[in-house]
C-alpha cells in the first residue's frame, strides 16, 4: 500500500470514472460532478508524486491548494451556467442545448 | 475464540483494512457519483468519494490538505451543487432513458484512456528527486504561499473573484432576461 | 586610354552638378512647396550651380586628358560587379554642358512662362528631377546606372507631359509617352541582360574597348540591336514615333527641354556613348542607319502638313533625330554628336519662341498666331527666324555645318541612296520650316491688336520681368544657334582627344545641299510668302497624300487597330476566357468544394457537446497510445 504505483492507479481509476461520467451523463450537474472527480484525481497524483518523488513536500501541497481554488471557481461558473441554461430551456439536459448544431 | 480473532487484528492488518476502506470510499463513491440516475444520489456519492480522497491525503502525509479537501469540496462545492439542483429543479423532470450506444462508447473511450495511462504508469522508470526539504508543516506552506508563490496566490484570488462576479452576472442576466418579458406580459394583461 | 581617378575638386564638382538638382527636387517637393518664391530660388540657384560646374568641367579640364572615372561599388554578385559613379570623357562633358545649360535656360524661361500657374512649385520640382536624372544618365559610367536614370528620365517626362493632368489629352499623352517608351526599354533591358550574362561587366569603357574582342559577332549585333530598341522608344524613331507629337500637351518649356537636350536626346546619346561598340557590328550600324532614314523621311512629310506650330517642331525633332542616327549609322561619331549639339541649341530656341507666341495668343495654330499679329513680337520673331534658318540648314547658322558633316558621312557610304534620302530630307526640312516662318511673317489679315484677350497668361506674366525672363534665354540661345557651327572643328578635335580621324569634305556637297535648301525655301515662298500666295501647300492639291501625312501615315490608326483587334480582340479575349473558365472556375470550384465540404462536415456539428468530447478524448488517447507503443 505504500508505493507510488498504487496511488497512481487509484488516481487513474478515479479519473477514468470521472471521464466516463463526463461522456455519458446527460444532466449538466452530473457532468459537473464528474469533472470534480477528475480534478480530484489530479490532486491525488500531485500528492503522490510529492510524497514519493518530489524534492520539496510543500510544493505539491501548494499545487493541490491551487487545484482546489480552480475547482471552486469552476464550480461557481458551471453552476451559474446551469442555472442560466435551465432558465432558458427549462431543462438541464445537455442534449437539448443544440443551438450550435451545424 | 477471542484470541483467534485477536491474532488477526495485528496492527499491519488493521492498517491494510483501513487503507482498503479508504480506497473503497474513494472508488465506490466515485461510481455512485457517476452511475445512478438520481442526481441526489450522485451528489452523495461525490461527497463520499471526496472524503475518501481526504483519507488518501492523510496517507500521503498531509493532514492539512485532508482538512481542506473536506472543508472546500465536501463543505462548499457539494453544497453548491445541491443548491443548483434545488434551484434548477431537475427532480421533478422525468429522467430520459439512457442511450446504450452512448454509454458503450463512453466506456470504450474511457477504457482506451485507462489502458494508455496504465501502460505509461507501468513503463515509466520513476526516479526520486533529491530532497531539498522534509518539512510537511503548515507553517512552511503559509510562508511559501506569501513569499515564493505570492504571485500565484494573488492570481488565484483574482480568478476566484472574477469567477464569482461572473457567476453572479450570468445568473442575474439570465433571470433579468426572463423578467422583462414576464413583466411585459403582466402589463399586457392589465 | 585608361581612365584616371578624379582629383578631389573634380569629384566634388561633378557630384554637385549631379546631385544638386535632386536636392532641389526633394527640398521643393517635401518642404517649400507652399512657398513659391523660395522654391523658385532653390531650383534656379541649384540649376545655376550645376550649370557653372558643367561649364567648368567642359572648359577647365584639359581636352586631351584620359577619361576621368569614379566608381563606388553598388552591388556585387558572383559573376558581376555593378558600380555607381561617374565618367567624364569628352562626350559626357559636352553633353553634360548641353543638358545643364538647356535646363538652366528653361528654368529661367519658365519664370515668365509659368507665372501664375497654381502648380508652379511642383513644376519646378519636376524640372529639377528631370535635370537630375538626365545629368546622372549622361555621366553614368555603367549601363545599369544609365538604365536606371534612363527610366527616371521617362518618369519625369511623364510627370511633366501630364503636368496639366486635369486636361484629358495631357494625361493621355503622358501615358502614351510612358507606355511607348517602355516598349523600347524592354529591348534595352534585354540587351543589358545579354551583355551582363556574357561579359559580366557593364562598364561603358570596357564595353567599348573589349566587347568586339570578347563576344562573338552575332552576340554583339544582337545586343546592339536590342539596346537600339530602347533608343527607338526614347528618341521616337520609326515604329514608336507617334508619342512625341502628342507629348506637346505639356507646357512648352517642357517640350523645349524634352526635345533639345533631355528625353529624346538620351537615345541618340546612348548610341554615341556606345559608338565603338556599335561600330564593332556593321549590321547593327546598318539597322541604325535604316531606322534613322525611314524616321527622318516619314516625320518630314508629317511636318509638311501640320498646322499646329508645336507639332511642326515635334515632327522636325523626330526627323532631326533621324538625321543624327543616320550620321552615327554612317559611321561618323562626330557628325551625330555635332548635330546633337547644334540641334539642342536651335530646337530649344524654336520651342521657347513658340512658347512666347502660344503664351501670348493662347493658340497653337500658326495661322491664328499670324492673324493675331505674331510678327509684332520682335524678339521672338527674330530669334525664331534664326533658329528656323539653323534648322533648315541655311549657310551661316549652326544647322548648316552639322548637317553638312552628316551629309559628308552619308556621301562616304558605298550606296548613293542614303545620301539621296538625306538630301531629300534636307529639302523637306527647309520647306516646312520656311513655310511656318512665312506664315508667321506674312499673315493674310491681321486683327487689330487687343491686349485683353490673352491666353492663359495673366497680367503678371506680361510684366517686364516675365517678358525678359523669357526673352533673355531666347537671345542667348540665338547666339549659340548662330555661332555654334563655327566650332565644328573644335568639337571634332575635342571629341577625338585631339587626334581626329581622316574626315572627307566633299567639295560638291555644300553647293548641292544649299541649292536643295534654296529650292525648298523657294517653294515655300511661292506658296506662302509672296503677296498673292494662297497660303496652301502643293500637297493640298493631292488630298489623299495630304490626308496620309496629316494622319501620320495612319500609324496611330494602325496602333489603334492593333490594340483593338490584336490586343483586345485576341489576347484580351483569350485572357478573359482564361480568367472566366480557368481562374474563376478554379476559384468557384474551391468555393463550392468548401461549401460542400462544410455541408458534409456540418453533420458532425451535431451541437451535442459530448460527441465533441468523445472525439477529443479518443484522439488524444490514441495519440498517447501510439507514442507509448512506439517507444
Amino acid at each position: 500500500m505504500n508505493s507510488l504505483t498504487v496511488y497512481l492507479f487509484v488516481a487513474l481509476l478515479l479519473f477514468c470514472i470521472g471521464m466516463f461520467g463526463l461522456l455519458q451523463r446527460r444532466s449538466l450537474i452530473g457532468m459537473i460532478i464528474s469533472i470534480e472527480l477528475m480534478l480530484n484525481a489530479a490532486g491525488i497524483n500531485f500528492m503522490a508524486f510529492n510524497r514519493f518523488l518530489g524534492p520539496d513536500p510543500a510544493v505539491g501541497q501548494i499545487m493541490v491548494l491551487f487545484i482546489m481554488g480552480i475547482a471552486a471557481a469552476e464550480a461557481a461558473i458551471a453552476l451559474s451556467l446551469t442555472l442560466a441554461l435551465f432558465r432558458k430551456l427549462r431543462s438541464i439536459n445537455i442534449e437539448h442545448a443544440r443551438d450550435l448544431r451545424g | 475464540m477471542q484470541p483467534v480473532i485477536a491474532q488477526y487484528i495485528r496492527p499491519e492488518v488493521v492498517a491494510y483494512a483501513v487503507f482498503f476502506f479508504v480506497l473503497l470510499l474513494t472508488l465506490g463513491g466515485a461510481l455512485i457519483a457517476v452511475i445512478p440516475k438520481s442526481i441526489i444520489h450522485n451528489v452523495f456519492g461525490l461527497a463520499t468519494s471526496l472524503v475518501g480522497v481526504a483519507g488518501l491525503f492523510i496517507y500521503l502525509g498531509s493532514e492539512f490538505l485532508a482538512m481542506m479537501e473536506i472543508l472546500i469540496y465536501v463543505g462548499a462545492i457539494c453544497i453548491a451543487i445541491v443548491f443548483a439542483i434545488m434551484l434548477s429543479q431537475p427532480m421533478h423532470l422525468q429522467i430520459p432513458p439512457r442511450l446504450r450506444p452512448k454509454v458503450f462508447f463512453s466506456f470504450v473511450v474511457s477504457l482506451v484512456v485507462f489502458i494508455s495511462f496504465t501502460v505509461m504508469v507501468v513503463r515509466t522508470p520513476w526516479e526520486q528527486a533529491v530532497r531539498t526539504s522534509n518539512d510537511w508543516g503548515v507553517k512552511r506552506l503559509g510562508t511559501l504561499l506569501l513569499t515564493r508563490y505570492e504571485l500565484l496566490f494573488e492570481l488565484i484570488s483574482l480568478v476566484l473573484l472574477m469567477s464569482i462576479i461572473g457567476a453572479v452576472i450570468t445568473a442575474a442576466t439570465a433571470s433579468s432576461e426572463k423578467a422583462p418579458g414576464s413583466r411585459d406580459g403582466e402589463e399586457d394583461g392589465v | 586610354m585608361n581612365p584616371v581617378a578624379p582629383s578631389d575638386f573634380v569629384l566634388w564638382l561633378t557630384l554637385a552638378a549631379m546631385w544638386l538638382p535632386f536636392i532641389s527636387f526633394l527640398t521643393i517637393f517635401f518642404i517649400t512647396r507652399t512657398q513659391l518664391a523660395l522654391s523658385l530660388a532653390v531650383s534656379v540657384s541649384c540649376a545655376a550651380v550645376s550649370l557653372l560646374a558643367a561649364w567648368y568641367l567642359l572648359l577647365g579640364l584639359p581636352a586631351a586628358q584620359p577619361p576621368v572615372e569614379f566608381k563606388m561599388l553598388w552591388m556585387a554578385g558572383a559573376e558581376a560587379r555593378i558600380s555607381y559613379g561617374f565618367l567624364l570623357d569628352p562626350l559626357s562633358r559636352l553633353m553634360l554642358c548641353i543638358v545643364a545649360s538647356i535646363s538652366f535656360l528653361v528654368q529661367v524661361y519658365s519664370l515668365g512662362y509659368m507665372a501664375g500657374d497654381d502648380g508652379m512649385a511642383k513644376y519646378y520640382s519636376f524640372l529639377s528631377l528631370f535635370a537630375w536624372s538626365m545629368i546622372s544618365l549622361v555621366v553614368a559610367p555603367g549601363l545599369l546606372q544609365l538604365y536606371v536614370f534612363w527610366e527616371l528620365v521617362g518618369l519625369s517626362s511623364y510627370l511633366l507631359i501630364g503636368f496639366w493632368h486635369h486636361k484629358f489629352s495631357a494625361s493621355e499623352a503622358g501615358k502614351k509617352a510612358f507606355v511607348m517608351t517602355r516598349l523600347g526599354d524592354l529591348g534595352f533591358f534585354l540587351g543589358i541582360i545579354v551583355l551582363l550574362l556574357h561579359l559580366g561587366d557593364l562598364s561603358i569603357l570596357k564595353l567599348n574597348a573589349q566587347a568586339a574582342a570578347k563576344l562573338s559577332a552575332g552576340l554583339v549585333t544582337a545586343s546592339a540591336v536590342l539596346i537600339f530598341m530602347g533608343v527607338v522608344g526614347k528618341s521616337a524613331q520609326f515604329p514608336l514615333l507617334t508619342w512625341l507629337p502628342d507629348a506637346m500637351e505639356g507646357p512648352t518649356p517642357v517640350s523645349a527641354l524634352l526635345h533639345s537636350a533631355t528625353m529624346v536626346a538620351a537615345g541618340v546619346y546612348l548610341v554615341s556613348r556606345l559608338f565603338p561598340f556599335y561600330a564593332a557590328s556593321p549590321d547593327a550600324l546598318m539597322v541604325v542607319l535604316a531606322i534613322g532614314t525611314v524616321t527622318m523621311l516619314l516625320s518630314s512629310t508629317m511636318a509638311m502638313v501640320a498646322r499646329d506650330i508645336k507639332q511642326v517642331w515635334a515632327f522636325s525633332t523626330v526627323s532631326q533625330l533621324g538625321f543624327m542616327l543616320m550620321g552615327l549609322g554612317a559611321g561618323s561619331y562626330f557628325a551625330g554628336v555635332f548635330h546633337l549639339t547644334t540641334h539642342a541649341a536651335f530646337k530649344a530656341l524654336l520651342f521657347l519662341c513658340s512658347g512666347v507666341f502660344i503664351h501670348h495668343f493662347g493658340s497653337n495654330d500658326m495661322y491664328d498666331i499670324a492673324r493675331g499679329g505674331g510678327r509684332r513680337l520682335k524678339v521672338p520673331m527674330i530669334t525664331i527666324t534664326i533658329a528656323g534658318a539653323a534648322l533648315a540648314g541655311v549657310f551661316p547658322a549652326a544647322g548648316f555645318f552639322s548637317k553638312e558633316s552628316i551629309m559628308g558621312a552619308l556621301a562616304g557610304l558605298p550606296q548613293p541612296g542614303w545620301l539621296a534620302a538625306g538630301l531629300a530630307g534636307a529639302a523637306m526640312t527647309a520647306y516646312y520650316t520656311s513655310r511656318l516662318l512665312f506664315v508667321l511673317w506674312f499673315p493674310r489679315q491681321i486683327a487689330a491688336p487687343h491686349h485683353e484677350e490673352h491666353g492663359h497668361g495673366e497680367a503678371a506674366a506680361h510684366s517686364a520681368f516675365g517678358y525678359w525672363a523669357m526673352g533673355v534665354p531666347l537671345l542667348i540661345l540665338a547666339g549659340f544657334a548662330l555661332v555654334l557651327g563655327f566650332f565644328g572643328d573644335g568639337i571634332l578635335n575635342f571629341l577625338h582627344w585631339g587626334r581626329p580621324p581622316e574626315f572627307f569634305h566633299h567639295v560638291w556637297l555644300a553647293p548641292v545641299s544649299l541649292i536643295l535648301v534654296a529650292c525648298g525655301i523657294g517653294l515655300a515662298w511661292l506658296e506662302f510668302g509672296r503677296k498673292k500666295a494662297a497660303q496652301a501647300g502643293f500637297l493640298s492639291r493631292l488630298p489623299a497624300v495630304e490626308a496620309l501625312f496629316a494622319n501620320r501615315w495612319y500609324m496611330d490608326a494602325f496602333y489603334r487597330c492593333m490594340l483593338d483587334y490584336v490586343v483586345y480582340g485576341v489576347f484580351s479575349r483569350l485572357f478573359t476566357l482564361n480568367d472566366r473558365r480557368v481562374v474563376d472556375g478554379g476559384v468557384d470550384g474551391v468555393c463550392r468544394g468548401t461549401v460542400g465540404g462544410g455541408w458534409l462536415l456540418s453533420f458532425l456539428q451535431s451541437g451535442l457537446l459530448q460527441y465533441n468530447l468523445f472525439t477529443m478524448v479518443l484522439i488524444i488517447a490514441l495519440v498517447g497510445l501510439y507514442f507509448l507503443v512506439m517507444h
